[in-house]
């Protein structure tokens, strides 16, 4: 029984680090730009399809440095051209073509690769249970936690120790000073989305190892995210990882003993915590 | 005056082509059903218009009501009574509760993080009708039932085998729906939810308890949509998970937006427009979503204002 | 009995002290403006008694009644309207509409689905009325954000007188206006405390309008009190003087 826990918990942190990935570029755009990229499933989607185009020329290695940095280029030319013309509007406008291009990278990727899943090859070696005891423990796991662990601290590196992250951290709290500041804001939301986007593509490698590559990976995995967010609290980074991390391991928990609610437990959560803390966890009231 | 005069006939005109579709839609290459298809989704866009348009509040996620009203009346049929005007009632219930109690929920919020909320709620409620398929039946749906003919004593209505009847019964709805709007937004009741739309911090200065009209905006809303579902489902004597899809709610506020968010009518334009063309997109292609979406990208990009919204423009400038 | 008594309120946000522990009595039938140099905390003053925000200590009472922990609503209810520095009104309504709005509201109709024939006439003479009261007669079907922005001014003191309050706050109601519009808006201003009778509080930075409204002053300076006093004791305080350093008096 306890192994089942064990297992489970463990899982549920591994599960809840690669929400908390996904969270985060979708936050770090959210709290910048005032825009809910809808879209964010679909560049995961991208990352992994890449990454699986990369595979057979550079190896899994390979794919997942180019993958994402590709994925965050596609995302740049997204924001420069479409998303840009909407920063002054409603929200309601940047939400709809986030909406449209969700829509369209899902069936684009079905068009192009078939609705079904498609042979993700992860070297076969991390595909190894690292010890017949602990069976769960295969490499790819691990070697997911890791990664995981290392691109969040490279991203608070960067928002903590460069120039751009200084930028974008000042963007979040006051944008209208940051320009008056003579801080190029359309560079740096540029810049702010490729990063966000990054981390989406980053996400797209991993899961497809994971869960298996098909055009519904990223719509099924962005509602984890979204109330990852709301848990964790709107304009909180430590929030939107704090949540990711509690929404996984929840589910590993609740995997044991309700097995059937593993996936709604998270929903759950999100409404109990609207009710008591409505601006989430860490979250800032009048933030939005 | 004018202005007045023009409204006037706008409506007069309106109904008239409600009223005489199922006789002019073949003409242009049409069927009732397609007709009563339109009416449904009007009907839903018009209620989400309630809130996004005439209050302000960005609400993503209405396709939960609008699933639960479908659900409420499919079940109802297939597993209380075979009566249509209870799996209505059943289904509105339903739809304007779960409402009014999420409502509550998330009264305090503004702006992007309210359409989060919506959006995140709305997947709740795909996931159960999903998840719980020994009762909702899951990804097939709630088949193998269908509307059931109403039995007004004097007379039969065969609504099931009969679309022109089935339209005018949706009509009926809508019309009463519609009239019922109308009186909402021109209330003072209804002017304080415009004041909330132009200028919240001055609507609260005013006296007006935001939270609170919100929270009613969102159930009134909800109420509209839920009755859109029901007749959703009655429509195709089938319901799935589809009805609830997050694609759902942003196809309710791209009909709004495309037939403009500030008219009235706005949404059934939108409507029209929505519907006849996903009709024919998806008739000749399977990558209609593709196509939707592109859509959906245009009309924010070049057409935000939407048609009536342009016309609109036109008429004072 | 004061209207409005303000007892030792403070105000902070994370370690930055807005307002500190400030007390202030206002009769009824008063007019006093609060003065001070920028960031002296006027507007989170007016934050804080209207009700916009809790005061982190102190507490206020209007009519005797303790309205602490009231939310706006229940205050506008009570008899509190206010206007802002930035004017907040309907811009894309007419004159007209935004009139209506707080009307119906003062009439207890704004939950009212539906309209009667006989109240639906009372509103519309109630608007005309206040329209003829701050001079928009003639712009009453134009919308708002369209007008000069006296007009604009003009518009929202009548929205709110239209609650009846017994108690007025206009923040900075001059701000960013010509000698002309100053000059129509100040006669508004003194029109509404003599002929109706209203209490005012008045934040101001143009001492024209203070020395010819004012019957007392407060001054405010990094959100405590510097003094208070008539228009001339005020006038004629050193450290007022050295607060405002080269403000024009």
């Amino acid at each position: 029984m306890t192994q089942l826990i064990i297992f489970n918990v463990f899982n549920g942190l591994i599960i809840g680090a690669f929400y908390a990935l996904m969270a985060l570029g979708l936050s770090l755009i959210l709290n910048l730009s005032g825009v809910i990229n809808f879209a964010h499933g679909g560049f995961l989607a991208i990352g992994g399809y890449l990454a699986y185009m990369l595979i057979p020329y550079v190896g899994f290695w390979g794919a997942l440095v180019i993958a994402p940095f590709l994925t965050a280029f596609i995302g740049l030319i997204v924001e420069r051209v479409l998303i840009r013309r909407l920063y002054g509007r409603d929200p309601l406008y940047s939400l709809l073509l986030t909406f449209g291009l969700a829509y369209m990278i899902e069936d684009g990727t079905r068009f192009i690769w078939g609705a079904q899943s498609v042979p993700y090859q992860v070297p076969d070696w991390l595909m190894q249970p690292l010890s017949t005891e602990y069976f769960f423990l295969t490499g790819y796991r691990v070697f997911m936690v890791i990664l995981v662990g290392v691109a969040v601290a490279g991203l608070f590196l960067i928002l903590n120790r460069t120039r751009l992250g200084l930028r974008i951290r000042a963007g979040t709290l006051d944008l209208e000073t940051v320009s008056v500041l003579g801080v190029n804001v359309r560079i740096l939301r540029t810049l702010n989305f490729g990063l966000g986007i990054y981390l989406a593509g980053l996400a797209g490698v991993l899961a497809a190892g994971m869960l298996g590559l098909s055009p519904t990976i990223g719509t099924s995995l962005i509602m984890p995210s979204f109330v990852t967010i709301i848990i964790g609290g709107l304009g909180s980074l430590p929030g939107t990882l704090l949540g990711g991390l509690l929404i996984g391991v929840a589910s590993g928990l609740t995997a044991v003993f309700f097995p059937s609610a593993s996936e709604a437990v998270i929903y759950i959560m999100m409404g109990l915590v609207l009710l008591v803390r409505p601006h989430g966890l860490l979250g800032e009231e009048g933030r939005f | 005056m004018g202005r007045q005069i023009d409204k006037h006939t706008a409506n007069v005109l309106v109904w008239l082509l409600l009223l005489t579709a199922p006789y002019w839609m073949s003409w242009v290459g049409g069927y009732t059903e397609l007709g009563s298809r339109v009416l449904v989704m009007a009907l839903a866009a018009m209620a989400l218009n309630f809130l996004l348009g005439f209050t302000g509040v960005l609400s993503f996620g209405h396709a939960a009501y609008f699933g639960l009203g479908a659900y409420g009346a499919a079940m109802t049929i297939k597993y209380l009574v075979p009566s249509t005007p209870l799996a209505i009632l059943v289904g509105v219930l339903a739809g304007t509760a779960a409402a009014a109690i999420i409502g509550a929920m998330i009264v305090k919020l503004r702006g992007v993080y309210f359409a989060m909320v919506t959006i995140a709620f709305g997947q709740v409620f795909y996931f159960i009708t999903f998840r719980w398929n020994n009762v909702t039946g899951g990804d097939d749906g709630l088949t193998n039932w269908n509307r059931m003919p109403i039995n007004l004593g004097f007379t039969k209505l065969d609504i099931l085998h009969n679309p022109e009847l089935f339209y005018y019964f949706i009509l009926f709805y809508f019309a009463i729906s519609v009239a019922l709007m109308t009186l909402l937004l021109r209330s003072p009741f209804g002017r304080t939810l415009l004041a909330i739309r132009e200028n919240e911090r001055r609507a609260r200065f005013l006296g007006i308890p935001v939270e609170r009209h919100i929270w009613l905006s969102f159930t009134i809303s909800c109420f509209f949509v839920s009755i859109a579902g029901a007749l959703y489902a009655l429509l195709n004597n089938f319901v799935d998970p589809r009805a609830l899809y997050w694609g759902q709610s942003g196809n309710f506020v791209i009909m709004a937006v495309l037939g403009g968010m500030r008219s009235f009518w706005g949404p059934l334009v939108g409507a029209v427009i929505f519907v006849v063309l996903q009709d024919y997109v998806s008739s000749m292609t399977a990558n209609w979503e593709s196509f939707i979406g592109l859509f959906f990208v245009l009309i924010v990009l070049f057409f935000p204002r939407g048609v009536l919204g342009i016309i609109r423009r036109k008429a004072t400038s | 009995m004061s209207l409005l008594q303000v007892d030792n309120v403070s105000r902070h946000f994370g370690s930055l002290v807005a307002v500190s522990d400030v007390s202030m009595m206002v009769e009824p039938g008063e007019l006093r403006a609060v003065i001070g140099p920028n960031g002296a905390g006027k507007t989170t003053f007016f934050n804080l008694i209207s009700g916009f925000f809790p005061p982190s200590a102190g507490s206020i009472l209007f009519d005797g009644k303790d309205i602490t922990s009231f939310p706006v609503h229940k205050r506008v209810a009570m008899g509190m309207a206010r206007t802002f520095q930035i004017t907040e009104i309907f811009p894309e309504l007419t004159v007209r509409e935004n009139l209506r709005i707080p009307v119906e509201v003062a009439v207890g109709l704004r939950l009212s689905p539906w309209q009667s024939r006989k109240s639906d006439t009372e509103i519309r003479a109630r608007v005309a009325e206040l329209m003829e009261l701050g001079g928009l007669g003639a712009k009453a079907d134009r919308l708002v954000g369209e007008l000069p922005h006296g007009d604009q001014r003009a518009t929202e003191i009548m929205m709110s007188l239209a609650l009846k309050p017994r108690l007025l706050l206009l923040d900075e109601p001059t701000a960013g206006m010509g000698d002309q519009e100053t000059y129509d808006i100040t006669k508004l201003i003194r029109r509404l405390h003599k002929d109706q009778h209203l209490t005012i509080v008045l934040i101001e930075h143009d001492m024209r309008v203070i020395f010819h409204l004012a019957d007392r002053i407060m001054v405010l300076a990094e959100g405590s009190i510097l003094a208070e006093g008539t228009p001339s004791e005020i006038g004629a305080n050193e450290s007022v003087q050295a607060a405002y350093l080269g403000k024009a008096a």
